[in-house]
């Protein structure tokens, strides 16, 4: 009776990152919206969506930064990781330049936030086969090498893109409850809201059980 | 973004940070952000005690790693936060709120955000702040101890003085009395603020008078204060905390909730439960809420029907909570209006019977009455009146014939499936019963039970009626069992006992804060019993004839409740269906026959069941003869009721999209503006020339504030060069600002230009607070200048530098003087740079005997003429007057990165600058190109002072003005201390007066 069943009680912040072009933002739109944006603008500067899962039982907020791939931004962009609870790592399957770039978005993930960040690859664009330019298997193996969580995903067809947000909040939680994720440490990217404050209501005074017909 | 969050993981067990606000801190001219957090800590007895946290924090503060206590400020008798307005300033709407916080020891100036969350914290401070009655007990604060240890020493005096007599503290120096100082003197206060015990006893209670008046000194110029202002700003505190708590327990165990949060997450370091885990864990007795139906073994669920509080089905479950914030609220109203949308009307069969049993046990078996049927009912609803006619059931509620009945009827149940009772409850002889099918028994929730005594003095419980209502799926069903008042003629009695335990009926619900329920307000009502209605206007024997003949169309003329009914005076809504069987009263007791005892009652229709509602209809409707314990035949009626079933799925995407279009509205709700521009590019940036660009922010629908904010590890938002102007704003809905960009390269950020260490290239980082950033670049290039280029440079550009391929300005730049030295010998530089000699040339050429040269100032495009002509080296279309030319020289000698007596020398100078002799031997170390650009400015100005006749120019004018340019403080300041100008002065004076 305690719980507050809408309410979330974890915040997680999510960073969304890869080269530019690779459907960043078109992700990031198609989980808050379930829509996907045939022609989306480049995304010059940091855009906010948050939306609420269920996680195990567990109402959580997911706050989703998501960034600008563009090279010339990466220096401003780097600012925005710190604190990430998790970070979608993007590349798009129809550019290889865009898979061979990600051991220096890895590298920047890793240096920027803390050791217990999730960190998912997304192969985006999956939907777009007969272009696919790198294969499912050596994306695996390259998730496999560096502890990554790995999913080929698509904007436009919505495949695998509510999963991607939710394997890494499943980590995420599951980090949380094992004691790996100290939620006091820094920059763990994990709020724990306490209590709305109308909410304390239950939690401090369990309901006296009602019972027969009183006499 | 809610910072409380942040501030609450930094707190103990029992402090509750109740709201945050971040401010700005004005201490003189220092600006610093802060974080302000008040912080709420209740002590035993109810009584509660605040302070203000302050807390310096990075940009966004989501954990509590984010910030560190700074300082505590306790809300003691003498604090006073107050809204003041800046000085001279005019207010603008939509600035930000300036506030005072005043305490006995200390005072601060904050800058707080416009808008309504600042207006909530500063209402929330003074609601807070403690009273000034006398009568009120002091508080301590010793809670505070806690945090001292993170505090510094210096910045709070320690617990026990906050609250000491003041008196015994008048040695205490006011703390930041000294650090406040340059505040007061902006306000030009100081001298109506006296340090030391008069200050701090600033609201104190001993020396009230002159303390006011005081603060009305120190008020003038803002919003009139003084002690009845205070004294009213007091009462209304005061009153908002009657209201708060009178307003319930909500605060209360608000803060039990935060408490225990803070306490789960704090001394283990574990922190990890989420709250309702925790408090679930202290009431095991409930069921689990989880949203996922769990499958339960069947022997579980009957004790759950049994204890009859569960909440099992999770809609039922979900509309029972209470009210959670606004969110819940608004899933709850959204999951009501749809419910057409996730259920479907499943049918349910239900029987309904009533037996007046006129104080007898049972004697027979009841399945000719409850089994008849040859479907088993899913729900069961048996009534009995007069159960028990002794005294003692009367009397003292108890009576061994209630276990009777209920073990009879359990045991008479239908065969063909089981049953679990859900509810039994009974006034005095009016009992009601129901059970359910087992497998329907996990969605069966929110049963309640209820009677009312309709009987002598219109309360006892000989007549009146009970009721169970509950939740089946998601149909709320009511089932009442009523005994009305007796006699014929008593018809009006029985309508006023209806209408009795219609409003009378009243069930909690579980959220206590909404009102009962009464039985009206229920999908389904099944409405049985001895209604007592008699058959009117007939004789007896007339009434037992028409019985024999089965002319009940006849009889029910008669009969006064269809009459009653008809006339809209009882059972309003209800229906009932046709009576097909003879009066059920009254009877020889053990037989069929009519009553033959010397009252000899007519026979009727006492014993009914009527229902209301959708859905509903009868299957059946009838008595049954063949039981022949009482004087009353029982009565049963089956109905096919159709029930609002939740598909589980569906249920699960109406609520998922509830929840969507939720978390939409949200990040609807985040500020968004569009930019007119992006991308600025500055072409061909020229040394001290203005170039502008403008962009417009067009806001969308939600107000926001603005910022162009910091990139980490960097001071500003944006490099030297560049300002954006207003850097920060709050724009309207719809409403548009317009933002001017100026690029101006002046002497501080020229040479890094040249040299290429720095480029026209920048990133800003526009900031909506609580949304997105935008990245506005800037581009251009930069054209190199002779201004802001060190000496030696200059000397080995033998072209002008605009001839010069970037790479080689870049390169001559970055020399470094001692390296000039050495490599003179081989590139022959020369000796002193070619603009200052065609500077000087034409200055000797023209203005040799122009008055007041040096003292008058140039014109403006006549300088950017000059610069260029020196830069592209075209010397020859150099045609300007005097004084530009002159004014020239003065900023390209000021734009020197190393003035043309190297720093290093500066201090040997002054020093020195008693003796003409040593002055000379300090000049000879200087590095050659240096040495040379001195000799020969001195020669120049020895040759102006040739013709001082006509230009009116001494050496002290001279010294006065090139003292200050030729020798700079390595210190950088910008205004040169009075002894060492003069020493400067006194150094080249030596030069003017005496030959070179
Ligand atoms: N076919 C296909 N096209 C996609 C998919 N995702 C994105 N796109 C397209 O790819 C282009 C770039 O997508 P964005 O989401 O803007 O890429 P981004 O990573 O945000 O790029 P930057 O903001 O510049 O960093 C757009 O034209 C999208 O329509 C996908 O899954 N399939
Ligand atoms: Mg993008």
């Amino acid at each position: 009776m305690a719980t507050t069943p809408y309410n979330y009680s974890y915040i997680f912040k999510y960073i969304i990152i890869g080269d530019m072009g690779v459907g960043k933002s078109c992700l990031l739109h198609q989980f808050t919206e379930k829509k996907f944006m045939a022609d989306c603008p480049h995304t010059i500067g940091v855009e906010f969506g948050t939306r609420i899962i269920e996680v195990s039982g567990q109402k959580i907020k997911l706050q989703i930064w998501d960034t600008a791939g563009q090279e010339r931004f990466r220096a401003v962009t780097r600012s925005y990781y710190r604190g990430a609870a998790g970070a979608l790592m993007v590349y798009d399957i129809t550019r290889r330049s865009t898979y061979n770039h990600l051991s220096s978005w890895l590298t920047d993930a890793r240096n920027l936030t803390n050791p217990n960040t999730v960190i998912i690859l997304i192969g985006n664009k999956a939907d777009l086969e007969a272009q696919r330019d790198v294969t499912y298997e050596e994306a695996k193996q390259f998730a496999e090498e560096n502890g990554l969580l790995f999913l080929e995903a698509s904007a436009k067809t919505g495949e695998n893109v509510e999963d991607a947000f939710l394997e890494a909040a499943k980590k995420i939680y599951q980090n949380i409850q094992d004691g790996s994720l100290d939620l006091n440490a820094a920059e763990s990217g994990v709020q724990h809201k306490p209590s709305a404050p109308q909410g304390g209501r239950l939690t401090s005074e369990p309901q006296p059980q009602r019972e027969g017909c009183g006499c | 973004m809610d910072q409380s969050v942040a501030i609450q993981e930094t707190l103990v067990e029992g402090e509750y940070c109740v709201i945050a606000v971040q401010g700005v801190l004005c201490k003189g001219d220092s600006r610093q952000s802060r974080l302000l957090g008040l912080v709420r800590y209740r002590l035993e007895n109810d009584v509660q005690e605040h302070a203000l946290f302050l807390y310096t924090h990075r940009r966004m503060a989501i954990t509590g790693d984010d910030v560190a206590l700074d300082q505590i400020v306790p809300l003691s008798k003498d604090f006073m936060l107050e809204e003041v307005s800046p000085d001279g300033e005019l207010y603008i709407l939509g600035s930000d709120v300036t506030v005072q916080l005043t305490t006995a020891e200390l005072r601060l100036v904050f800058q707080l955000p416009f808008g309504s969350h600042t207006r909530t914290f500063l209402q929330e401070v003074a609601r807070a702040c403690p009273g000034f009655d006398p009568e009120t007990r002091d508080p301590e604060f010793l809670w505070l101890c806690r945090h001292r240890c993170a505090e510094s020493e210096a910045e709070s005096p320690k617990p026990r003085e906050w609250n000491s007599d003041p008196g015994t503290r008048s040695g205490f120096a006011p703390i930041g009395g000294g650090r406040y100082q340059s505040w007061n003197a902006r306000r030009g206060l100081e001298d109506v603020l006296p340090r030391g015990p008069g200050y701090i006893l600033l609201w104190g209670g001993a020396t009230k008078e002159p303390e006011f008046l005081l603060a009305e000194e120190v008020h003038e110029g803002g919003p009139v204060r003084g002690p009845r202002a205070r004294g009213g700003r007091r009462d209304e505190a005061l009153e908002e905390a009657d209201w708060e708590m009178s307003a319930g327990g909500g605060s209360r165990e608000r803060d039990c909730a935060g408490g225990y949060n803070v306490d789960s997450s704090r001394p283990n370091g574990r922190g990890l439960l989420p709250l309702d885990q925790s408090s679930g864990a202290r009431c095991p007795d409930k069921p689990e809420n989880s949203l996922t139906r769990q499958n339960r073994s069947k022997a579980e669920i009957t004790d759950m029907v049994r204890s009859s509080t569960i909440t099992v089905s999770d809609k039922a479950h979900i509309l029972s909570m209470q009210k959670f914030g606004l969110r819940d609220t608004m899933v709850r109203s959204h999951l009501l209006q749809k419910e057409g949308e996730y259920t479907y009307i499943q049918n349910f069969r239900f029987f309904v019977g009533t037996y007046n049993v006129n104080g007898q046990s049972p004697k027979e078996c009841l399945r000719p009455w409850l089994s008849s049927d040859t479907k088993a009912p899913d729900v069961y609803c048996v009534g009995f009146q007069e159960l028990d006619l002794s005294k003692e059931a009367f009397f003292f509620h108890d009576t061994p014939k209630e276990e009777e009945w209920f073990k009879a009827v359990s045991e008479s149940l239908h065969p063909d499936a089981k049953y679990a009772k859900v509810k039994l409850i009974r006034l005095v002889g009016i009992m009601l019963l129901l059970y359910v099918k087992q497998e329907h028994a996990a969605y069966i929730s929110e049963v309640e039970a209820e009677t009312v005594g309709t009987g002598i003095m219109g309360r006892m419980g000989n007549k009146g009626g009970v009721a169970i209502r509950f939740q089946l799926h998601n149909t709320s069903i009511c089932v009442v069992n009523s005994h009305l008042a007796a006699h014929t003629e008593e018809y009006e009695r029985r309508n006023q006992d209806y209408r009795d335990i219609c409003s009378r009926m009243q069930f909690s619900q579980v959220d206590p804060s909404l009102p009962p329920l009464t039985i009206s307000k229920h999908d389904v009502i099944l409405w049985l019993g001895d209604l007592n209605y008699r058959i009117e206007e007939l004789d007896v024997e007339k009434v037992k004839k028409l019985v024999e003949e089965k002319a009940f169309h006849t009889l029910y003329a008669h009969d006064q409740l269809k009459i009653q009914v008809a006339a809209k005076t009882v059972f309003e809504g209800f229906t009932e269906g046709e009576i097909t069987f003879q009066p059920t009263y009254k009877y020889d007791t053990g037989s069929d026959n009519w009553d033959t005892s010397e009252k000899c009652r007519a026979p009727a229709w006492c014993d009914r069941v009527l229902w209301r509602g959708k859905n509903i209809s009868q299957l059946s409707y009838q008595s049954h003869m063949s039981l022949k314990t009482s004087d009353h035949k029982p009565v049963s009626s089956v109905f096919e009721i159709g029930v609002r079933v939740v598909n589980e799925e569906l249920y699960r995407k109406t609520l998922e999209e509830i929840v969507r279009s939720l978390d939409k509205m949200e990040n609807a709700n985040i500020p968004s503006v569009t930019l007119s521009k992006r991308e600025f590019c500055f072409e061909n940036v020229k040394y001290m020339q203005l170039q502008t660009a403008t962009f417009t922010i067009h806001n969308g629908q939600v107000p926001c504030e603005f910022e162009f904010i910091n990139k980490p590890d960097e001071e500003t938002y944006c490099k030297q060069w560049l300002t954006a102007k207003p850097s920060r704003g709050f724009l309207l809905p719809d409403s548009h600002v317009e933002i001017e960009l100026e690029l101006f390269v002046n002497k501080a950020t020229a040479t890094k230009l040249n040299s290429g260490k720095d480029t026209i290239e920048d990133i800003l980082v526009l900031h909506l607070h609580r949304g997105k950033d935008y990245f506005l670049s800037v581009t251009g290039n930069y054209l190199p200048s002779c201004f802001g280029s060190p000496i030696h440079t200059l000397c080995y550009m033998r072209e002008p530098i605009l001839d010069l391929p970037l790479k080689i300005v870049n390169e001559l730049t970055l020399m470094t003087v001692q390296t000039a030295d050495d490599r003179s010998q081989l590139e022959k530089p020369m000796e002193i740079p070619k603009e200052l000699w065609m500077m000087v040339d034409y200055l000797y050429r023209n203005a040799v005997q122009q008055e007041d040269l040096f003292q008058q100032p140039g014109l403006r495009p006549e300088f950017e003429h000059i610069r260029d002509c020196l830069d592209t080296g075209m010397i020859d279309h150099l045609c300007a007057n005097n004084h530009s030319v002159a004014e020239a020289l003065l900023l390209f000698l000021e734009s020197l990165p190393e003035p043309v007596i190297c720093y290093s020398a500066y201090h040997s100078c002054l020093e020195c600058s008693g003796s003409h002799t040593a002055s000379k031997q300090v000049i000879s170390t200087l590095p050659t190109f240096h040495k040379n650009v001195f000799s020969y400015l001195m020669a120049f100005l020895q040759e102006l002072l040739k013709n001082s006749a006509k230009n009116h120019l001494d050496e002290n004018i001279l010294a006065s003005i090139f003292g200050s340019l030729l020798l700079r403080s390595p210190a950088g300041h910008r205004k040169l201390d009075m002894a060492e100008k003069k020493k400067a002065q006194e150094f080249i004076h030596h030069f003017l007066c005496n030959p070179l």
